[in-house]
């Protein structure tokens, strides 16, 4: 605790400098309302448009959620399966690599051409955008398992499915984690931008809403509220990865 | 008929002739120690018998079945315990037999208090020093089910005093239960006082260069280390391995 205030006393006061400077120049130099709202009244905003807005939030807790679930499952299921079977993992492998160039949100237009404006379009760009980074940590993870602990379970008669939950899971759990951490902040902001392309719920709708009638004070209640769901997703997961890694200690993998 | 028969095992690696024509046996109940020079090929002879690797050439047999390449045949020890990090202590010793199928969770709490690791039970590897996780990766292959032990350097990481506990525990487990051990160290002492028989390889490539009965009678009580009979014989093996160094 101390030490969290030791190191954070640096950036706070930083953080609370700025936002008292934002607060003045907006009050004492006429900067209109619609181009730069004072944080007060943001603030303000916030308070007084909740009812307004958290319908919009949920929607967006539940779509990110959803996509998350199921975008992790696939990422998870794909590595095992490319791990376990060489063969498809040297045709494919290569490919995942490749495609990891692309920018997902790019193929947005096209799955609405595809899929409307529903429900599945955007689930599926939140899958995409979280699928490459689990799968591809997952693997990496499978692959640095140490030798020395393959060659023990093998000498000792274990099967390749032995081996397989025994060891290299396990041995990828904190691959797996740093994988499921960058994929949480990808879901919250695919689920952003996929509401964008047309909803009617949402915070990503919410937020197109405001500005094309320059509400600027709720496009930063949006962004705020953004910023607050990916950071509590990510010590969410942190929490998670603490408890299920508890047997690695200070220093790392034995 | 031979508990283990290695019959004229080639094995390199790459360029690197590691076993060659190596041939030796080990009986029913015996107890066989390997010493020879470092990095001469003891540890690859282990992954042999233990599958790991096939031989280049020549056979591997076990109760008179040839094993060439079949894993799982021998309860192991590797060179370093290789304990899995997310396991305890208790989780780990009983890996062994898990692999087979076996619950063996009683004996592994008596043997780790044997073993005078009580209390660590539910510690981690990590957590634990490097001659207790020796001794833990030791109770793993005790409570292995094979009839075959193969022990690769078991009590380096252990001071004096620990190590004679373990060679006296591993003596009376091997007296109970009647089974075949082959035993890698580098301690001359520590082969005289436990086996039949000890097989000195020569350096790289290895073969076997000499083989010495142990004369001494069982039960041996530790203080035989201090006869006459007993230094003798380590001079002889001592002077026989100067040669090879
Ligand atoms: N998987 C491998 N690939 C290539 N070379 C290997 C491999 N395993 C062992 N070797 C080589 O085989 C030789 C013998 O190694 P090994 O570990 O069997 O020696 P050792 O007798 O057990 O030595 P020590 O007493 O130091 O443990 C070494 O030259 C080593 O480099
Ligand atoms: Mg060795």
């Amino acid at each position: 605790m101390n030490n969290v205030i030791q190191k954070g006393w640096r950036p706070t006061s930083v953080l609370i400098l700025l936002l008292l400077f934002w607060e003045l120049s907006s009050r004492w130099m006429g900067i209109p309302e619609w181009l730069l709202p004072a944080p007060t009244a943001i603030v303000q905003e916030g308070i007084s448009g909740w009812s307004a807005y958290a319908p919009h939030l949920f929607s967006t807790i539940r779509l990110t959620l959803t996509g998350f679930t199921i975008g992790s499952a696939v990422g998870l299921a794909v590595a095992t399966l490319l791990h376990l079977i060489p063969k498809v993992r040297e045709a494919v492998y290569p490919l995942l690599i490749l495609s990891q160039n692309i920018p997902i949100i790019v193929l947005a237009p096209l799955l609405v051409i595809w899929f409307g404006f529903g429900v599945l379009p955007k689930l599926i760009i939140i899958v995409l955008v979280c699928f490459f980074p689990i799968a591809v940590a997952t693997m990496d993870g499978f692959r640095q398992t140490k030798n020395e602990y393959i060659h023990y379970m093998k000498m000792a008669g274990a099967t390749q499915s032995q081996i397989f939950r025994k060891v290299e899971w396990p041995y990828a759990l904190p691959s797996i984690f740093s994988g499921l951490k960058i994929s949480a902040t990808y879901s919250v902001m695919g689920a952003v931008i996929s509401e964008w392309l047309g909803a009617n719920k949402g915070i990503g709708v919410y937020m197109t809403l405001a500005s094309s009638s320059f509400r600027t004070d709720r496009v930063f209640v949006a962004i705020f509220f953004i910023m607050m769901l990916s950071l509590l997703f990510f010590l969410l997961i942190t929490q998670l990865e603490k408890w299920a890694t508890r047997w690695k200690g200070e220093n790392a993998r034995g | 008929m031979a508990k283990l028969n290695i019959d004229h095992v080639n094995k390199s690696f790459g360029d690197n002739l590691v076993l060659k024509d190596l041939a030796f046996d080990v009986k029913e109940e015996e107890f066989v120690s390997i010493i020879g020079p470092s990095g001469s090929g003891k540890s690859t002879l282990f992954h042999l018998i233990g599958g790991l690797y096939e031989p280049d050439d020549g056979m591997i047999q076990l109760d008179g079945k040839r094993i060439n390449g079949q894993k799982g045949a021998i309860s192991y020890m590797p060179q370093s315990p290789s304990l899995l990090p997310w396991r305890t202590l208790l989780e780990n010793v009983v890996l062994g037999a898990e692999i087979h199928g076996k619950m063996e969770e009683k004996t592994a709490k008596s043997m780790i208090q044997k073993a005078g690791l009580s209390g660590f039970e539910h510690s981690y590897p990590h957590e634990l020093s490097g001659g207790m996780q020796q001794r833990a990766s030791f109770i793993r292959s005790l409570l292995s089910p094979q009839s075959l032990i193969c022990l690769d350097e078991p009590f380096s990481a252990l001071d004096e005093f620990t190590r004679l506990e373990m060679q006296k525990w591993l003596l009376d487990t091997w007296e109970q239960h009647q089974r075949s051990i082959l035993f890698i160290t580098h301690n001359i002492e520590e082969a005289l006082y436990l086996s039949d028989r000890i097989i000195l390889l020569s350096d790289r490539p290895a073969t076997v260069q000499r083989e010495f009965k142990v004369p001494f009678t069982r039960p041996r009580d530790p203080s035989i280390v201090l006869t006459e009979e007993f230094l003798k014989m380590k001079q002889t093996i001592h002077s026989e391995l100067k040669v090879l160094l």
